[in-house]
């Protein structure tokens, strides 16, 4: 269920906490779990998580339900994070995600129907400087404009 | 502990400097709402029902989480607490569903209870209400979700008490939902105990689903008799049915919790093979006769007999005042051939073994070993008891045939047989009089040890507060005697104290009651000598007899007179009985318990017996007087409880011979699940409708399997075969539900 | 301007170790690891500074140290909070991003005052380029020799490691931030007992902000009262301000405190073209929204802020002008609050959905013109109830917004709409 790479990232994370704390490690097993996973969870990952970590798996589901960044349903290759809290808001974020979904013709909330993207209306990603902004996997997009959304748009495969 | 003064309310209080606000208030009797509190569970702070005012704090504080201070002026009522507490029932109303009338909580609601005194009239919530989806948690539980208030008092119970971690929290914000991970059940002991700490509806009795309010039943005290703790209850009887059980609070047996089977097993009344009229058998056929015609054939067929000819059976379930009478009828009799011990391989047995310690003073043990018993489904109470001692950081170590699922951490295991059990036993024997430099006693000089022994011997002697608990499943070794006889030594020898679960039940009524032969004979031997007549007293060979076939074709014989005394219809009673007396079950008759730290326990009877069956005492005293026995004047159960109590047994000290040797032959280990472990938990259709109730499996290791020739899935005494290696070398551990086979 | 954290924000590769030590960096650790610093000495500098934390509620860094049981034995843990999440606030990733390694120090010197051997830095899920900076500086410090057991014969230990967040407001809150180290669900813990005490498993740990860590190594290397003076009394030293919002320039300034908003606010390009100011969230989203005037009349410092009626908070300034809807931030702010209460204690779990609900229904053009009262009510009902502080920030800014701008709200019940006609 858990690949042996997998499970050698989770060790590097285990190694951090102190002997018999291996459950500090949940959070980033279930995001490497999911990775491999065509990012989203399932039960069975989270009780083979639970089992790998050897912690209860109801705690292990607490987890998994509780953060944001965990997916439950599938999701699209990139997964678009798009920011519509405050200052975004104030930069015009309303009128870029609407864009965005007719650009696509995903809705926030939905999958492209060739799974290569998917759209997700999230809360402040701590870069307010550069609104509005998203984030697609571990990149911040920022100072987006309807130009720059075509060309990140495009730049996706 | 330093103890302190605080003000509550203007009242001048005593309190330990750190105790929580609201636990002082609590015993001073001044009232501080709360929902997410709970005396005997983690201080969790989340609910926020229980705000007051602490002068020099800006902000209110919850009573429950904050520790009390020299000198500190708290305030539970005032402006600032009150509009606090309001505000919190406010937010906890508006997304209740307040479906009080078809909730089974009605009327016994903290939050109901809460909302009248607290809560305002008109909601000025109108956004629309959330409504959970739930799992269902099995058979014993109703969830009702919706109803959840978050104040996480199962989840605590679960992990804390009774160690299972299978509820959660999940998600977060408003859709913080309770729920397990999955929703097979919640696989404990204990887990009826969720519904009795859930302050609101969202948890109750599943069988007790729309029953009855609760407001129209009447509670009378009582106490459970299926283990050796007689847990305090109250039933909930209305209209002269037993409705519910539910925990009564007494600290010294049972704190607030009861097992499952002693909330559960009431189910079994009204179940509809309950024994309701006498019955004689007249040419093979039974007859539903007058309780005159079924007395007089009792006694006109025990008398046809002499007294030799003449045995008693009863059950370990039965009261105090049942087993004294029958005892008393048989003795009057002129008989001796006495036994409870139906299911024990060798009834010369274990029950010489004292127990030593107070169920409070497991909680102060530092080390428990435990032997030949799945204790945490055997004694639940006694278990938890345990469990709090591992908390504090006690160690567990066993001796069992089979590596059992305990709710706390095996510290050393040793896997062993019934038939090697004497031989293990004698080997952490031998190490701790060594240690001890003591001199070895002739049977263990030759006594070969083993590292797990030894580890055994040395955390024994290592602990200053060690117990050894003997459990039931010793009954399945013929040796049973010598084992008993040396946990008393490894005990001695170590200095711990004895805990002897050997039997269950009443058992230590029947042994007050001397209900065992004194030179007659013993159960087995009753079987052997083909005895002309016999009373059972709630007994049911297919399921309470070692080796029931033999039993049974024993009682069938047409030269046995055979009167049972039975709250339940039996299909093998019905073969083989001539007269049937119908019994008043579990709390439909007045009794006594005795429990393991030797209290006894009265009670009344909280129900009529059903139908036309009657109390035991009662059936007892008057089969007595048409014998014409003398002494049983008695016109009420408690002068016969009186009568009972005042005996002192003669504990006659039995040589036994310890002979140290591996024996070569397989043994079975029959343990059943805890809802079979007498008629009435038997007849509880939700218990066994649990995962705990419906195991069925008979496990044995590879290399035994092979010897005897059997593969996964085969039958073996009627039950499936599961092969693998948590079991003993040289025995078959049957768990079960199902009556006994050969 | 920029004079602590972001000393090294011009150069090149300011996050090396190299830009780092040119400008003196790892002085400090290196006068401890040989011996020429006492931990007593350190939190007296550190008083002199009055280096407050810059998190947001603003404690004395000093006399946070000081609560440490330093010579209890067992394990103690140094935390650092880089979980950053407060809407406005993104001064922590910039420090993560282009100034690592004075974390690094900061949290070193912190261990070794508070007798803590090992430190976790806490950062956000989200913030991965930061995240690998970070990681990146760690090794570099790893490799020279700064870090690890035994520290070059110092028999000073300090180990520390990185944890990622999984997407999360509250776990910024302190505790909640151990629950998650711990691999839980990030829900706070009641206090006392406080982290100083029982901590990361259950042991004395101390939780500090980014900014507040990244500020020590200079702070010890110039003297608290240089530090001090920069800012003005009782608001010792600089500050980083994130300013956003409707302004052209939007960015982080790291400013003396007591600079006048006005000054800041030119720094960062002024309002656009032909707008006014209408409001400012000075110190992140949940402080309390400021009109206009009310801004102007402010200094960037504790006390200034807290007479106009607000707080400093993460020092987050969102400027907004006359083409912003109030009710429509404020409904945004309060899908916040509803979206990331983490649920455990009543009234943040029931009240914060309540208010958004209710917002959300004027948005759509059915609110009642009580609704203003009852959002008021359950504000006040959620004010001071709860767990941490995570109630409070969701109910201040319903309750400012309706105080200062409590017509238009009005406004749009009574029309169905906003009276700001170009909003955006
Ligand atoms: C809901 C909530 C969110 C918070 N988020 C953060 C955060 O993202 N970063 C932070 O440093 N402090 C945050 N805090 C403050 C911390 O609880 C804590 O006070 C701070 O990290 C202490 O560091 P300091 O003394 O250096 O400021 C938050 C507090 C609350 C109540
Ligand atoms: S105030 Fe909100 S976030 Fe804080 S503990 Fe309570 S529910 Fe959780
Ligand atoms: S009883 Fe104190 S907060 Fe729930």
């Amino acid at each position: 269920m858990i690949s042996e790479q997998a499970k050698q990232q989770i060790d590097t994370w285990v190694a951090k906490y102190p002997a018999g704390y291996q459950s500090s490690a949940v959070m980033e097993a279930l995001k490497i779990v999911q990775a491999e996973n065509d990012g989203s969870l399932t039960s069975e990952l989270i009780q083979a998580v639970a089992d790998y970590l050897e912690m209860p798996v109801i705690s292990a589901h607490e987890v998994a339900t509780f953060y944001e960044n965990y997916n439950h349903k599938p999701v699209g290759k990139h997964v678009i994070r798009f920011c519509h809290n405050i200052s975004c808001m104030l930069n015009g974020a309303d009128d870029l995600i609407s864009y965005l979904e007719t650009k696509t013709g995903v809705k926030t909330g939905e999958v492209s129907e060739d799974g290569l993207v998917s759209v997700k209306k999230v809360e402040c990603l701590g870069a307010c400087v550069g609104a509005p902004m998203f984030q697609i996997g571990d990149q911040y997009y920022e100072n987006l404009t309807p130009q720059k959304i075509d060309e990140i748009l495009d730049g996706l495969q | 502990m330093v103890d302190i003064e605080i003000e509550i309310d203007g009242n001048v209080v005593h309190g330990h400097s750190g105790e929580s606000i609201i636990s002082i208030a609590d015993r001073e009797g001044i009232d501080i709402p709360r929902f997410c509190y709970h005396k005997k569970l983690s201080v969790a702070a989340n609910c926020r029902m229980c705000l007051v005012d602490v002068e020099g704090n800006p902000k209110p504080q919850p009573a429950c989480s904050t520790p009390a201070s020299a000198g500190m002026r708290v305030h539970t009522n005032n402006e600032k607490a009150k509009a606090s507490q309001k505000a919190v029932m406010e937010f906890l109303l508006i997304n209740h569903p307040l479906d009080c009338p078809i909730c089974d909580q009605g009327g016994e609601c903290e939050l109901q209870d809460v909302a009248m005194e607290y809560g305002s009239d008109v909601s000025k919530f109108n956004e629309g209400k959330r409504i959970v989806a739930d799992k269902g948690i099995g058979a014993l539980i109703q969830t009702d979700m919706t109803r959840c208030i978050h104040c996480t008092r199962c989840v605590r119970f679960g992990a804390e008490v009774a160690g299972i971690v299978e509820m959660g929290a999940t998600g977060r914000g408003e859709e913080l939902k309770i729920e397990p991970f999955l929703s097979e059940g919640i696989q404990s002991e204990l887990s009826g105990n969720m519904i009795d700490v859930c302050p609101v509806g969202a948890l109750t009795s599943k069988p007790f689903r729309y029953e009855v309010r609760s407001w129209q039943m009447s509670s009378v005290q009582s106490v459970a008799r299926h283990d050796l703790v007689g847990s305090n209850v109250f039933t909930q009887t209305h209209k002269g049915k037993v409705k519910r059980v539910v925990a009564r609070d007494n600290e010294s047996v049972n704190e607030t919790w009861i097992s499952d089977r002693d909330r559960f097993s009431y189910e079994g009344l009204a179940n509809e093979n309950r024994a309701l009229t006498p019955k004689i058998k007249v040419k093979g056929e039974w007859q539903e006769v007058s309780w005159e015609t079924a007395l007089e054939a009792a006694i006109s067929g025990i008398k046809k007999n002499s007294a030799e000819a003449f045995g008693a059976l009863a059950s370990k379930n039965a009261t105090l005042e049942e087993l004294y009478l029958l005892q008393k009828l048989t003795r009057e009799l002129g008989s001796e051939n006495l036994d409870t011990r139906l299911d024990v391989a060798n009834p010369s047995s274990a029950s010489a073994l004292e127990t030593t310690i107070s169920l409070t003073g497991l909680e102060a043990v530092d080390h428990a070993l435990i032997i030949n018993s799945y204790l945490r489904l055997e004694q639940p109470m006694i278990n938890h008891r345990i469990r709090k001692a591992t908390l504090q950081g006690a160690k567990v170590s066993t001796v069992n045939a089979k590596a059992f699922d305990f709710n706390y951490r095996v510290a050393s295991s040793v896997l062993s047989a019934p038939q090697n059990t004497v031989v293990t036993l004698s080997g952490v024997l031998k190490v701790l009089l060594e240690s001890n430099s003591q001199a070895l006693p002739d049977y263990l000089k030759g006594t070969k040890v083993n590292q797990a022994q030894i580890d055994i011997a040395n955390a024994l002697s290592a602990a200053e507060n060690g117990v050894v608990v003997l459990g039931e499943q010793v009954s399945s070794n013929p040796c049973a005697d010598q084992v008993a006889k040396l946990v008393e030594q490894i005990a001695k020898a170590s200095n711990a104290k004895t805990l002897n679960a050997s039997a269950t039940g009443n058992t230590l009524s029947a042994e007050k009651v001397s209900f065992k032969p004194n030179g007659g004979l013993n159960a087995k031997q009753m079987f052997d000598a083909d005895l002309n007549a016999f009373v059972l007293l709630d007994v049911y060979p297919a399921f309470d007899c070692v080796d029931s076939a033999a039993a049974i074709e024993n009682l069938s014989r047409d030269d046995a007179f055979v009167v049972a005394l039975n709250s339940f219809e039996d299909a093998s009673v019905l073969s083989f009985a001539d007269v049937i007396l119908p019994l008043a079950s579990f709390y439909e008759t007045s009794g006594t318990h005795i429990n393991i730290e030797n209290v006894a326990q009265s009670y009344s009877a909280s129900v009529k017996a059903a139908g036309d069956s009657k109390p035991g005492w009662k059936v007892l005293k008057v089969l007595a007087d048409l014998l014409e026995l003398p002494g049983f004047d008695y016109t009420d159960s408690s002068q016969v409880a009186d009568d009972a109590l005042s005996l002192s047994p003669s504990l006659a000290a039995t040589e036994v011979d310890i002979i140290a040797m591996e024996v070569p032959n397989i043994a079975t280990v029959w343990q059943y699940t805890p809802y079979a472990s007498d008629v009435l938990t038997r007849h509880s259709q939700s218990l066994q409708q649990t995962q705990i109730g419906q195991v069925s499996e008979a496990t044995v290791s590879e290399a035994t399997a092979k010897i005897l020739e059997l593969s996964q899935g085969d039958c073996y005494k009627g039950v499936p075969v599961n092969i693998n290696e948590t079991v003993a070398e040289g025995c078959v551990f049957v768990h079960t539900n199902q009556a006994r086979q050969r | 301007m920029n004079e602590v954290c972001f000393k090294n924000i011009d150069k090149e590769n300011p996050s090396s170790l190299a830009t780092y030590e040119a400008t003196g960096g790892y002085s400090v650790w290196r006068k401890i690891l040989h011996g020429e610093l006492s931990p007593e000495a350190i939190l007296g500098e550190l008083k002199t500074s009055g280096l407050r934390g810059r998190g947001g509620a603003g404690f004395p860094t000093g006399l946070k140290w000081s609560f440490m049981p330093r010579n209890q034995d067992g394990q103690k843990y140094v935390v650092c909070n880089s979980d950053e999440g407060e809407p406005g606030t993104c001064k922590d990733r910039d420090i993560l991003r282009f100034n690592p390694h004075s974390v690094i120090e900061g949290m070193a010197i912190a261990g070794y005052v508070m007798g803590a051997t090992v430190g976790y830095n806490y950062i956000r899920g989200e913030f991965m380029e930061p995240y690998y900076r970070f990681e990146e500086a760690l090794k570099e410090a790893y490799d020279a020799g700064l870090l690890g057991g035994d520290i070059g014969d110092s028999e000073v230990n300090f180990d520390l490691h990185t944890h990622l967040g999984a997407g999360a407001y509250i776990c910024g809150e302190e505790t909640a931030l151990l629950e998650s180290l711990e691999g839980k669900k990030g829900q706070p813990r009641f206090k006392p007992p406080f982290p100083a005490n029982v901590g990361l498993y259950g042991m004395p740990t101390t939780i500090n902000n980014t900014e507040s860590f990244a500020s020590v190594p200079d702070i010890l290397a110039r003297g608290g009262q240089w530090f001090a003076d920069l800012g003005v009394p009782n608001s010792g030293g600089c500050k980083l301000f994130s300013v956003t919002g409707h302004v052209t320039k939007p960015a982080n300034f790291e400013i003396p405190m007591g600079t006048p908003f006005s000054e800041l606010l030119k720094m960062a390009g002024g309002l656009r073209e032909g707008r006014t100011l209408k409001a400012v969230i000075p110190g992140g989203s949940s402080t309390p929204v400021l009109p206009a005037d009310d801004a102007m009349k402010m200094t960037m410092d504790y006390d200034s802020i807290e007479q106009v009626g607000s707080m400093l908070g993460a020092g987050s300034v969102i400027v907004m002008d006359d083409t912003t809807c109030m009710v429509a931030a404020l409904t945004r702010l309060a899908h916040f609050y509803y979206d990331e209460s983490c649920g455990q204690c009543t009234p943040c779990r029931e009240g914060t959905g309540w208010m958004y609900r209710v917002l959300k229904r004027i948005m759509d053009g059915q609110g009642k013109i009580q609704d203003l009262d009852l959002l008021m009510s359950v504000q006040d009902k959620i004010m001071g109830n709860t767990i941490c502080a995570l109630g409070d920030a969701a109910a201040m800014p319903v309750e400012s917004f309706i105080r200062h701008f409590r017509h238009e709200f009005e406004y749009y019940i009574k029309h169905g709409k906003s009276m700001v006609e170009n909003d955006g």
